[in-house]
């Protein structure tokens, strides 16, 4: 991607509820024409980032610009930033036509009936529901609902739309099909997507960029690739839910954990001792096996979970903390494991990523 | 074998309390066939007779009992009651619209006006006549006091409603509107209102049947002209004939009435959708 202005900035964006601060102080510079996924656990105030940036509700304190405006006291019917509910807040009193022509109709603008009707008819035609145009809410699925929204949304032409967990209430089949939809919807327009999931696969998947949010803060704002490669800190890391983190203490360029003690020549900056190691990348050896690339783990077999393209085995340490490993099908066939056997984790420390509150050298 | 017991007692209960609801309506309304003009508000029936309907009407011969004067006052609390029904209305709606938000006081505020409605209504007229007469200094009418009274007297229950209706209701709809760059007041006519349109229509049964029966509160401060509720208090001073109980049976009717528009128009809004979905299916 080129080097281009930002479609939004945020300075310091700070909202409290009470003695619950939901944003803390939040700055964010959002890439023009990209989908960015806002990855955050409940409770990590990203829907609160989505209602201060859409105008629902405003900021204690900080500023907040879309295209080189400051639109922190604009009302949210002039800021012209869509919105896509997660319950799709669809007019239930009007038909599909009508809920994509609202804005169009009722907005500051004025259209000729023949502009509109074209406006509205090549929005549908976009999210694929012609021929539904006369049906009322109650009367199509969720997944269809979900793209009524969508082009009720678009047929604004806005720069930027925010998509509030748009996936959350589709069922799995669905949701991967949407998935998709919505990048190639998004590719086709001049538009930014800020996509806001509390699920990782979600937000990996889709994202150009992924922004992970972490109690009222953006603790790492990145491609998926560098993201998931290398997550800045501990927490990044417990988000994307492909890590086996242990705790420690790391001092003097050793981290000793239930693993022994390990030389470690790199860390991350942090405020725990933890030592990160992804799920396929922790191999299975016999209890006593000498043979191994890096540290041992002692661990019992717990169970293991088949996904079709890969197997998770669930292992216990002597600390009752639950490991997995991911081994993915194509790199052979697993070994057998019995379970409550006792066998031995390792891998290569090269992989691993620690994080100190104190870093190396 | 506890139910063989509580169900047998739990319908005769039922069946005293509905015979008590209906019982002087359907009292009332036998008698009002009593024959005319010789036959009073009592049992037994001399003849059955429609004597007393005319009789409202001006159908009948002159006879030594005078016709009710009751229509110019009828026409008075209709008038009065659709006042009222329009004014407490849309106060009830946008107080209940103020109160979605939780503002600083509101707690205190929604108990002032609730607690209003505890307020004996006699004590309200009078202060309501007190306070037109030797405080403020104008003439007390229906039209202006009475006026006044009544929409205190039915604002809290319009506001009840519209609390309740409004409690229910998703605002993501109307924010779903303003991010479409619909401005909040277009925004609350063409979506908040129809939505919530159904609340509004009891909101309004409430405030025009209290207002069209109110009598403490109209008492003393309606003036010189009666609302009909005084009207016919007046008449029973004097004697009483059947043909108040006729006009009774033709109030109740006119009530009825009333809640069978509002049952149509209810019906209506919630059915206009589940119309179009069978005609969907035909096609």
């Amino acid at each position: 991607m080129t080097q281009s202005d930002p479609i939004f900035r945020l300075e310091g964006v700070t909202r409290r509820y009470g003695d619950l601060t939901a944003l803390d102080g939040i700055d964010f510079v959002a890439d023009d024409n990209a989908y960015i996924a806002l990855l955050g656990p409940s409770g990590s105030g990203k829907t609160s980032l989505l209602r201060v940036i859409a105008g629902f509700e405003t900021p204690d304190a900080g500023r907040i610009w879309f295209q080189g405006r400051d639109i922190t006291d604009l009302p949210a019917h002039e800021r012209g930033i869509g919105f896509v509910f997660q319950n799709f807040a669809l007019f239930p009193h009007l038909t599909v036509f009508e809920n994509v022509a609202f804005g169009l109709r009722n907005g500051a603008q004025t259209l000729s009936k023949a502009e509109l009707t074209d406006r509205v008819r090549t929005s549908i035609d976009m999210v694929g529901l012609a021929g539904l145009e006369d049906r009322n809410p109650e009367q199509i699925s969720g997944g269809q609902k979900q793209r009524v929204a969508l082009a009720r949304s678009l047929v604004m032409q806005p720069k930027l739309v925010l998509l509030d967990e748009p996936l959350g209430a589709l069922d799995a089949n669905l949701r991967e099909r949407m998935q998709i939809e919505l990048r190639s919807i998004r590719e086709r327009l001049d538009v930014t997507f800020l996509h806001v999931t509390g699920s990782e696969t979600e937000a990996l998947a889709m994202g150009d960029k992924v922004a992970v949010l972490d109690a009222g803060r953006i603790i790492q704002y990145d491609t998926p690739d560098t993201i998931y490669d290398g997550p800045v800190v501990s927490d990044v890391a417990k988000f994307l839910n492909r890590f086996n983190l242990f705790d420690g203490t790391f001092k003097e360029g050793v981290f000793s954990g239930p693993f022994g003690a390990l030389p470690v020549s790199n860390a991350r900056k942090n405020n725990s001792d933890t030592y990160a190691i992804r799920y396929d990348r922790t191999q299975v050896f016999d209890a006593h096996d000498a043979n191994l690339p890096g540290p041992a783990l002692p661990v019992r077999f717990l169970a293991s979970e088949y996904l079709g393209s890969s197997i998770i085995f669930l292992f216990e340490t002597e600390g009752q903390k639950t490991v997995e490993v991911d081994h993915h099908l194509s790199l052979g066939e697993p070994r057998h494991l019995t379970v409550g056997e006792r066998y031995t984790l390792s891998w290569d420390p090269e992989q691993a990523i620690v994080f100190g509150k104190e870093t190396a050298r | 074998m506890e139910s063989k017991v509580l169900k047998p007692i739990l319908a005769v209960y039922v069946g005293l309390f509905i015979l008590f609801l209906y019982g002087p309506f359907i009292v009332l309304g036998i008698l009002s066939f009593q024959q005319g003009p010789e036959g009073g508000p009592q049992f037994p029936i001399i003849e059955w007779s429609t004597y007393w309907y005319r009789h409202l009407f001006g159908l009948t011969p002159p006879s030594r009992i005078a016709p009710l004067p009751v229509g110019e006052a009828l026409v008075r609390s209709l008038t009065l009651a659709f006042m009222t029904m329009v004014t407490a209305t849309v106060l009830g709606v946008m107080a209940a619209q103020a109160f979605r938000k939780r503002f600083r006081g509101a707690g205190i505020v929604f108990y002032l006006i609730v607690l209003g409605m505890m307020v004996p209504g006699v004590l309200t007229g009078l202060g309501t006549s007190l306070l037109a007469n030797n405080v403020v200094g104008v003439e007390r009418h229906w039209w202006s006091t009475a006026f006044l009274a009544h929409v205190v007297y039915t604002f809290p229950f319009a506001f009840l409603v519209m609390l309740a209706i409004l409690n229910r209701f998703d605002g993501s709809v109307e924010e779903a509107s303003w991010s479409l760059g619909v401005s909040p007041m277009k925004t609350f006519r063409k979506v908040t209102f129809p939505l919530i349109f159904p609340g509004v229509l009891s909101a309004m049964l409430f405030a025009f049947t209290l207002s069209f029966d109110e009598f403490p509160r109209t008492l003393f401060a309606s003036g010189r002209d009666q609302t009909l509720p005084l009207a016919i208090y007046g008449t029973f001073s004097v004697e009483i004939h059947p043909n108040i109980f006729a006009f009774g049976v033709m109030t109740t009717l006119f009530s009825f009435a009333l809640l069978a528009v509002y049952g149509i128009l209810m019906g209506l809004s919630v059915r206009r959708a589940k119309k179009m979905a069978m005609q969907e299916d035909i096609a």
